[in-house]
Order: C-alpha cells, then sequence, then structure tokens
C-alpha cells in the first residue's frame, strides 16, 4: 500500500487546489450546498408544499436530507467526469495509479457530505427529539453509498477521457434524474399506481440510497431488509463495475488526455 | 502478454523485445459518442504514425545509454514506454525497480502550492511515503537552491526555480532507472554541472541511466554505450564513440539512411 499517501495528498490538494487563496478558503464547500438547501427549501418547502411526509413541520428535515444525498451522488460524478482531463499534465508524464485521481475527488465530496449530515443532526435532535439507536447502522449505509459512488465515478472518468460527450450527458441527465428521484417527495404520497411507484422506488438505484439515509436518520427506523440488500447489491455492482472498467480501458490514459 | 508493462525483471534492468507503438495525429485527442455509436473514427487526416517499429533492445543493470536521432525519430516515445506511461501495441517492455522518469520537470506541481508541498506530492506520485519524503526534504531543498522560496507558492517561481525544484526533487527518489528526456539544460551553467555530477552519483550508486539528449558532448561524458533511432527504428547500437560517429554521419547525410534497410536484431557494436 505504497500508494496510501499518495491518495492522501492528492485529496489534500483536492482539498484545497479549488478555494485556495479565497477569505473562505475550504469552506465554500459547504457554501454551495448550504445555499441549494436553502433554495429548496424555499421553493418546496414553503411556497409549494408537495405531497411530504404526514407531520409538516418536519418536512424541511426530510428534504433536507434527501437533498445532502443527492447533492453527494452528482457533484461526485459532476466533479470527477472532467477530472483525469484537468490532471492531464500528471497523466502524461507520471506513472502512478490513475484510480486515485476520481476516488480523491469522490472523497473531498464524501467529506463534504458527512460534514452536512453532522450539521443535520442536531436539527434532527431538536425536532425528533432523540438520536435513535438506529443510527448505528448509518455508517454501513454510508459506505455503501460511497462503494456506488465511487464506481460510477470510476467509470464515468475514464469514460469521459475517451469520449468527450460523457460529461455534458450526465450533467443534462441529472436534472430530470433529481426530480424522479425522491428527495422532496415520498412516491406514495404522489401516486397510487404500483407500476409508477416500483420505477420511482427501485429502478433509479439512487433512491434506495436516499429512503435508506432518510429511514435511519429521519425516520430513526433500520431500513428494510430489502432496502438494505439493494444497496449492497447496487454498491457492490457499482464498485465492482467501475474498477474492472477503469483497469481495462486506462491505458491509453496518457495518449488521450 | 503483449502491450502490458512487465516489472517483474531486476532492479535497473531494461527489456523492449520487437516493440511497437502508434500513435493518431488528430487535434481533438477524445472520441465522440457519435463515432463511437457509428462503430468507427472519421475517415481523413493523416494516417497514425509509428512512433515504434519493431524495437529490441536490453540494458543491463548499471548501464548508461544515450538516445540520440532526428526530431520524430521514436526517442521520447521509447522513454514513455520504458516509463510505463504509454502502452505498446505489440511487443514486450519490462523495466525494474524504482524508475524516475524526468519527462517534464515539474510536469505535476500545483501551481498554487508551495514548493514543499510540491516535494511531498510529487514524492508521493513515486510511491514514497511521508517519512521517506521527510528524510530526504532538506537534502532536496538545499540542491534547489531555493532557499525561502521553498515555501512560497510554485506559480512565484521564475521557469529556472521552478526546473530547479523538479529536478532537486527526481535526483532524489533512489532511482533504479533514470530516463533523462532533454532537460538537463536546468538553469545556469554551474547549476548544470551540480546536475551531472548528481546524476554521476547515481550511476555510481548503480542506477540505469537511459538519457535522451541533443548534446553530443553530453552524451559522450555521461553515457558509455549509444542507441541510434531513425523513423521509429534502431539503426546503430554500440559504444558511445562509434555512435556518436555514425550519428555524425546519419545528419550530416540524411539521404544514406533511405538506403539501407534496417534489420531486427544485430550484435551490439554494428551498424544494422
Amino acid at each position: 500500500m505504497a500508494y496510501r499517501y499518495l491518495f492522501e495528498q492528492m485529496v489534500r490538494r483536492e482539498l484545497r487546489q479549488k478555494y485556495k487563496g479565497s477569505a473562505l478558503g475550504v469552506l465554500w464547500y459547504l457554501v454551495n450546498p448550504l445555499v441549494l438547501m436553502g433554495a429548496y427549501y424555499l421553493m418546496f418547502g414553503i411556497i409549494f408544499k408537495v405531497a411530504g411526509p404526514d407531520q409538516p413541520e418536519q418536512y424541511p428535515l426530510f428534504l433536507l436530507i434527501g437533498l445532502v444525498v443527492w447533492i453527494f451522488f452528482s457533484q461526485s460524478l459532476l466533479s470527477s467526469a472532467p477530472s483525469l482531463l484537468e490532471h492531464g499534465a500528471l497523466v502524461r508524464k507520471a506513472r502512478f495509479p490513475r484510480e486515485a485521481i476520481p476516488a480523491s475527488v469522490v472523497t473531498v465530496q464524501l467529506v463534504t457530505f458527512v460534514v452536512l449530515l453532522a450539521l443535520l443532526a442536531p436539527v434532527t435532535i431538536a425536532i425528533r427529539g432523540s438520536l435513535d439507536p438506529a443510527l448505528l447502522v448509518l455508517p454501513l449505509v454510508l459506505a455503501c453509498l460511497f462503494a456506488f459512488v465511487l464506481g460510477l465515478a470510476l467509470a464515468v472518468s475514464v469514460l469521459h477521457a475517451y469520449f468527450r460527450d460523457v460529461a455534458p450527458i450526465l450533467s443534462a441527465a441529472l436534472l430530470p434524474w433529481f426530480f424522479m428521484s425522491p428527495i422532496f417527495f415520498e412516491p406514495e404520497s404522489i401516486t397510487q399506481r404500483e407500476t409508477a411507484r416500483f420505477v420511482l422506488e427501485w429502478v433509479n438505484p439512487v433512491a434506495p440510497f436516499i429512503g435508506s439515509v432518510r429511514d435511519v436518520v429521519y425516520g430513526g427506523a433500520v431500513p428494510q431488509a430489502a432496502d438494505l440488500a439493494y444497496i449492497l447489491v447496487a454498491a457492490t455492482i457499482a464498485l465492482l463495475g467501475g474498477i474492472a472498467l477503469f483497469r481495462r480501458m486506462q491505458g491509453e490514459l496518457a495518449v488521450v488526455v | 502478454m503483449s502491450g502490458r508493462f512487465d516489472d517483474s525483471v531486476a532492479p535497473g534492468e531494461i527489456v523492449l523485445e520487437h516493440a511497437s507503438r502508434a500513435f493518431s495525429v488528430r487535434a481533438d485527442r477524445g472520441r465522440s459518442l457519435k463515432e463511437l455509436l457509428i462503430g468507427r473514427r472519421r475517415a481523413g487526416g493523416p494516417p497514425p504514425v509509428e512512433a515504434l517499429k519493431d524495437v529490441s533492445l536490453r540494458i543491463e543493470p548499471g548501464e548508461t545509454v544515450g538516445m540520440v536521432g532526428r526530431n520524430g525519430a521514436g526517442k521520447s516515445s521509447t522513454l514513455r514506454v520504458l516509463s510505463g506511461i504509454v502502452p505498446l501495441n505489440s511487443g514486450r517492455v519490462a523495466c525494474g525497480g524504482q524508475i524516475v522518469a524526468q519527462l517534464e520537470l515539474g510536469a505535476g506541481f500545483g501551481r498554487d502550492f508551495s514548493g514543499r508541498e510540491n516535494i511531498f506530492l510529487n514524492g508521493a506520485l513515486h510511491g514514497l511515503v511521508k517519512e521517506q519524503i521527510e528524510a530526504r526534504i532538506e537534502a532536496i531543498v538545499e540542491f534547489s537552491e531555493l532557499g525561502d522560496f521553498i515555501d512560497a507558492p510554485v506559480a512565484t517561481y521564475s521557469s529556472g526555480m521552478f526546473l530547479r525544484l523538479g529536478f532537486a526533487i527526481a535526483a532524489h527518489l533512489d532511482a533504479d532507472v533514470l530516463l533523462i528526456d532533454e532537460v538537463l539544460a536546468v538553469g545556469d551553467e554551474a547549476f548544470q554541472r551540480k546536475c551531472e555530477a548528481r546524476i554521476a552519483e547515481q550511476i555510481a550508486a548503480g542506477a540505469t541511466l537511459v538519457l535522451v539528449s541533443h548534446d553530443a558532448a553530453l552524451i559522450e561524458r555521461t553515457c558509455q554505450r549509444v542507441v541510434v533511432l531513425d523513423g521509429g527504428r534502431k539503426i546503430f547500437d554500440g559504444p558511445v564513440g562509434e555512435g556518436m560517429h555514425f550519428y555524425h554521419r546519419l545528419m550530416g547525410t540524411p539521404e544514406e539512411e533511405a538506403a539501407s534497410p534496417p534489420m531486427p536484431s544485430e550484435p551490439p557494436g554494428e551498424r544494422v
């Protein structure tokens, strides 16, 4: 594991590079998601009260937890897609495990995500009364989420290095994907049709991750076995598939980036 | 396996067997999705450039090899293949031990980071861990002659300072194989002498050197063996004196090279 230190260095560099020299520094990583959360809260929590959970005063928390999961997912993919090209000077001139580049991008997003989640925890306590022991499942759920996103990020980054349409397609796809994900609604509260609910809950692979994090943090309950099984399988497939694709395609990276 | 980089040979040993590599020449290097879906690349444009054509080369640990040839002969491609950055289309490449490729000094520097921070990142890129880098950081800083600038962002460096730091890092990585591409024209004359002396020290410690340069005097001072490449083929491999002679004749009379079809294998020291 000689390259563990390289990974550490890459994460550090990734974290500080973007906002180096700015007054807020790394705090900027939190500003954008917080502004986004504020805007969606204003829109869906106050202006349009979409079909949310039963207790409206707890809706903000419901919304924000779904949103932080989505922000982690989408920001990780959006920033890892061009990452190999952005580090082209390194890729062209040095030999090292190139996985370290997208992995460091996702890790920085993970740090942001965990900080945002930690900011939400006091709100949870304030509104929901107590910290539930179900929170102990959270590390497992987050590990699955990280593996899932990392696998997709590896795939997206290496694909974009060869096919430059990948990042634009991704950013176009993420917007409708966002609205189809159970972030500001629960599938059962917006439709009674079985097929539509099935699509919203299971065909969209992000949905069970949002559901599981929300079950634990917001619902104070351990996710259902079906959800846990789904996220375990999805995480395994995404990670192994992403690693395999990256290994297979990385040979020509120094030539194409 | 064909094209796969092999690091299972002895530290410092270099093997190329029937190595071939071509590069497509296009302005936009990525492929568009349309081309992927149609299943073929746009027609037209120049054909791929064959940078290496069936090159075989064996370098023993501790040898010092100069690689010469005109522009586009395949020298830099050879170094990129030996360093494992670019794979072969066919043939075998093997290179053992810690490979330090100086293809472009300071290539991976983060401009917003200090010299010191970049030393850590660069060391990490070569598989070193924190303690190993800390153990040699004083030597690197001293060698680079940057003084207090080492804690200033690299963006504020002059190009000479930038290159000096790049060389200083690469020169302290305990290389088994040193691959150097025309980067010794670093800084002023005094610093160049210092670089050469440092390379000599590493050779004395047993490192293998492959040096690409157009500086004939430098090759003659540093290398015992010379490989001449032309059009992606090896056309000479032998002792430095004879090799440079061959090279000078090649450069003086370019029509000569067209008349002699190269052969795949050759005893050292003979024109092929």
